[in-house]
C-alpha cells in the first residue's frame, strides 16, 4: 500500500495525472456532492453501494461533476450562479486547480468533456445579454480556457457529450436570471426553453422546442444512451398542480416525446424532475423528484414503469443491474423495475446529483 | 387575538387540526379578502378610467395608486386561479428584462392597431403590453403621456384597465371554488394532506419575501460597481420603495396567522418586520435613484439584509416548527 502510493505521489509530482487511471482511485463508482451534519459542503467518491471512499471538502454547495474520460479526475461545479469550479484530484482526494468564470459570465453547474478527455466544455450564463454559452477548457493546457459559443438559447443548464463525439446536447432551461437579483426567475412569461444540439466547435446543428403550451416547461436536467436516443427531465415554471408531462426522450432528427406516465397526476412529481438517467442497458430511463418525494423508471422496450416513493431523492445515476439513487436525508439505494432497496445510510445529505465514474 | 391564541393552543396537541386552522385562518383573513381588494380597486381604476383617460387625470392615477397596492398585496399569493390562463402576469409583467412593455406599446400605437376596441382581441396581446406596467407607462412615461381626453391612448388606457379589471375579478371568483381544495384536503385533490396544504400557504410567504429582496430591490442595487437605478420596479410613478413596503406588510399580515401557535418565533418575527419597516420608512428613496450614491445605496442594502433576516427566521424556526421544512434537494430548485 506504502509502495503505491509513494508510486501514486511520484506521479502526482511530475505533473502527470492525465497518465493514472480510475482503478488506481480506489475504484470509486459515484461521486456526489453533499452537505456535512455541520452544515460545511464537501464532494464524494462512493462505492457501489454508496460507502465514503473520499471527501473533498468545498468552499460552497456543489451541483453536479463531469468525470473525465479516462484521467481519474473530475471536475465539479458550484450550484448556480457559481463563479468557479474546482478540478478534483481523485486519486489524492485534493482539489487540483480552481476554475473562476470568466468576467460577466457564471456557471450553471454542469459541464461535460469530449471524448478523448482533451476539452471540457461547460454551460455558462452571459447575464449582461441573457444568454445561453458554452465554456471550452484545454484540459490538457492547465484548463486554459481557449473558446466560447452560443448555448443556442437561455439558461443553459445540463450539457452531455452524444456518443459519436461529434455534437453536444444541451438543456436550454429557458430560464433568465442575473446574479445581481440572486436566483429570481425573471422571465417566466416569456421563457423559451429548447433542446439544441452543438458541434463541438459550436455550430447549431439542431434545435428542438415545446409547444407553446408547454413554454414554462423548463428543459433541465439529460442523459444520452449509447444509441444517441436523449432523456430529459423538465421542472414546471407554472401552477405545479398542472398536469404536464415531466420526461421527454428525445432522437436527433426527430421530435420530442413526452413519456405519459411522468404525467404530473400520474407520477406526482409536483412539477419537478431533478435528474435523470439511462440504466446500464440504455432501455429504461429513471427520473427523481425531490419535491414529490418519489422516483420512476420507465422501460421504454416494453413502456411499462414503475414508481418509488423516496424522501427527498435526487441524485440518480446507472449501476450493474439497475440504477442507484440518492437522497438529502443521506440514503442510498438501488432500484430496478422490479424493486428497491436500501444499500446504504450516510451522514451526508446527498445533493442533487449522483455522477457515475 | 387572544380568542386565537387560546385556540393555537389547545390544538397543539392535535397537530393535523391545528394545520388546517392555520390554512383556513390564511385564506379567510389573507388570501381571499386580498384578492377582494384587487377586485375592487382594479373595478374601479376601470371605472376611473372610463370617466377621464388623460394621463394626468387626478382620479385615474389615485385610482392607479390603488389599484397597484392592491396588485402588490397578492403578489405573493401564486397558487390556482392567478396562474390559470397567465392571469396574473397578465395583471402585472414585470421585471421586463428585454424591454417589452414600452415596444410593444410604441407599435400599438404607431399602428393605431384597432385590437383595443375588442376586449376579446385585445386578450390575445402580448402580456407585455397589458397589465399595470403597461398601464404605468401610459401614464406617466414622457414618451407615452397624453392629456388628450379621447383618440387612441385614451382607448389604449381604457383597454388595458378593463382588461386588469376582469382578470382580477376572474381570479377573485375562482378563488370561491378553489378554497375547497385548499380547506379540505384529500388525496385525489392537488394537496392530498393537510400538510401539503399548509406547505403552499407558507411556500407564498417566502416566495413574496424573496422576490422583494432579489427583484424588487437587487435589480435596482446592481453591484457596487455598476448600480442599475433604472431596472427599479414602477420607478416611473414613483413606488419603488413603496411597493416593498407594502409587500412586506401583506407578507407580515401572512406571517402573524403562520406564527399564531408558535408565540417565540411570532415574537422574532414582529420584530424582524418591524426593522424593516423602520429601515423603509427612513429611506426617503421613492424609486431607488439613489443606489448610485454610497450612502443611499448603503441604506438599500441594509434594507435587503433585514429581509434576508425575516427569511432566515421563516427557513430556520417557523418551517421546522410547522413541519413544512422542503428537504435538501425539494427547495433547492435547480
Amino acid at each position: 500500500m506504502t509502495t503505491r502510493r509513494a508510486v501514486l505521489k511520484g506521479i502526482m509530482a511530475s505533473g502527470l495525472l492525465a497518465r493514472a487511471s480510475w482503478a488506481d482511485a480506489g475504484a470509486p463508482k459515484y461521486l456526489s456532492a453533499g452537505r456535512r451534519p455541520n452544515g460545511s459542503y464537501a464532494v464524494y467518491g462512493l462505492s457501489a453501494h454508496g460507502s465514503i471512499q473520499f471527501e473533498i471538502p468545498l468552499p460552497g454547495r456543489g451541483h453536479a461533476a463531469a468525470a473525465h474520460p479516462t484521467a481519474p479526475m473530475a471536475v465539479g461545479f458550484a450550484r448556480r450562479p457559481g463563479q468557479f469550479a474546482l478540478v478534483l484530484d481523485c486519486l489524492m482526494g485534493s482539489v487540483r486547480q480552481w476554475l473562476a468564470a470568466p468576467k460577466d459570465r457564471h456557471f450553471y453547474g454542469h459541464g461535460a468533456f469530449s471524448a478523448d478527455g482533451s476539452l471540457l466544455f461547460t454551460t455558462e450564463n452571459d447575464f449582461e445579454n441573457a444568454e445561453g454559452r458554452i465554456g471550452v477548457w484545454d484540459v490538457f493546457n492547465g484548463f486554459r480556457r481557449i473558446a466560447e459559443f452560443s448555448s443556442g438559447g437561455v439558461g443553459p443548464h445540463d450539457i452531455r457529450l452524444m456518443p459519436d463525439g461529434a455534437a453536444l446536447v444541451v438543456a436550454n432551461g429557458g430560464i433568465e436570471t442575473h446574479p445581481d437579483s440572486g436566483r429570481a426567475k425573471l422571465n417566466i412569461p416569456t421563457m423559451e426553453p429548447n433542446l439544441s444540439y452543438v458541434s463541438l466547435s459550436g455550430d447549431l446543428r439542431e434545435t428542438e422546442a415545446l409547444p407553446k403550451e408547454l413554454r414554462k416547461n423548463s428543459l433541465r436536467h439529460l442523459a444520452v444512451n449509447s444509441a444517441g436516443h436523449v432523456a430529459i427531465g423538465a421542472q414546471w415554471q407554472g401552477d405545479p398542480k398542472k398536469d404536464v408531462p415531466l420526461v421527454f426522450t428525445h432522437k436527433m432528427g426527430g421530435a420530442l416525446h413526452a413519456i405519459e406516465a411522468s404525467m404530473n397526476a400520474q407520477s406526482g412529481f409536483e412539477g419537478y424532475v431533478g435528474s435523470v438517467v439511462f440504466d446500464a442497458t440504455g432501455q429504461a430511463i429513471a427520473a427523481t423528484s425531490p419535491r414529490g418525494d418519489r422516483f420512476a423508471i420507465y422501460d421504454l422496450a416494453d413502456g411499462s414503469h414503475k414508481a418509488f416513493q423516496t424522501p427527498d431523492v435526487c441524485g440518480v445515476a446507472a449501476s450493474e443491474q439497475g440504477v442507484v439513487a440518492s437522497t438529502g436525508q443521506g440514503v442510498f439505494l438501488a432500484a430496478k423495475t422490479s424493486g428497491a432497496q436500501e444499500l446504504s445510510s450516510a451522514p451526508v445529505q446527498w445533493d442533487n446529483h449522483l455522477i457515475r465514474l | 387575538m387572544l380568542k386565537r391564541l387560546v385556540f393555537g393552543a389547545v390544538f397543539l396537541a392535535q397537530p393535523v387540526m391545528a394545520e388546517q386552522l392555520l390554512v383556513n385562518d390564511a385564506l379567510d383573513a389573507h388570501i381571499l379578502p386580498r384578492y377582494e381588494v384587487l377586485a375592487e380597486s382594479t373595478a374601479h381604476l376601470h371605472d376611473a378610467a372610463q370617466t377621464s383617460c388623460a394621463s394626468n387625470a387626478p382620479d385615474l392615477r389615485q385610482a392607479f395608486g390603488q389599484a397597484f397596492d392592491g396588485w402588490v398585496g397578492v403578489s405573493h399569493i401564486r397558487t390556482g386561479p392567478s396562474e390559470e390562463n397567465e392571469r396574473a402576469f397578465a395583471i402585472a409583467f414585470w421585471p421586463d428584462t428585454k424591454g417589452f412593455t414600452p415596444k410593444s406599446l410604441a407599435t400599438l400605437i404607431r399602428d393605431q392597431d384597432p385590437v383595443v376596441q375588442d376586449p376579446v382581441e385585445f386578450k390575445t396581446l402580448s402580456i407585455a403590453a397589458r397589465g399595470l406596467y403597461a398601464l404605468e407607462f401610459l401614464l406617466y412615461d414622457p414618451a407615452f403621456v397624453s392629456e388628450a381626453k379621447e383618440g387612441y391612448h385614451c382607448d389604449l388606457v381604457k383597454a388595458i384597465t378593463t382588461e386588469i379589471a376582469r382578470n382580477a375579478s376572474e381570479i377573485r371568483n375562482a378563488w370561491q371554488s378553489y378554497q375547497a381544495k385548499l380547506r379540505e384536503p384529500s388525496p385525489d385533490g392537488p394537496y392530498r394532506d393537510e400538510t401539503e396544504a399548509l406547505r403552499e400557504v407558507y411556500k407564498a410567504l417566502g416566495t413574496g419575501l424573496q422576490f422583494t429582496a432579489d427583484a424588487r430591490l437587487g435589480r435596482p442595487l446592481g453591484t457596487f460597481e455598476r448600480p442599475r437605478p433604472k431596472r427599479a420596479e414602477a420607478r416611473r410613478s414613483q413606488r419603488s420603495l413603496r411597493h416593498v413596503e407594502v409587500s412586506l406588510q401583506s407578507t407580515y399580515e401572512l406571517a402573524l396567522i403562520l406564527s399564531q401557535t408558535e408565540l417565540d418565533i411570532r415574537q422574532s418575527l414582529r420584530l424582524a418586520f418591524d426593522r424593516a419597516f423602520e429601515l423603509a420608512a427612513a429611506l426617503e428613496d421613492s424609486d431607488f435613484s439613489g443606489v448610485a450614491d454610497p450612502m443611499a445605496r448603503f441604506r438599500v442594502e441594509v434594507l435587503q439584509q433585514s429581509i434576508l433576516r425575516i427569511m432566515d427566521i421563516l427557513t430556520l424556526e417557523l418551517a421546522p416548527a410547522l413541519g413544512v421544512n422542503p428537504g435538501f434537494n425539494a427547495l433547492d430548485g435547480d
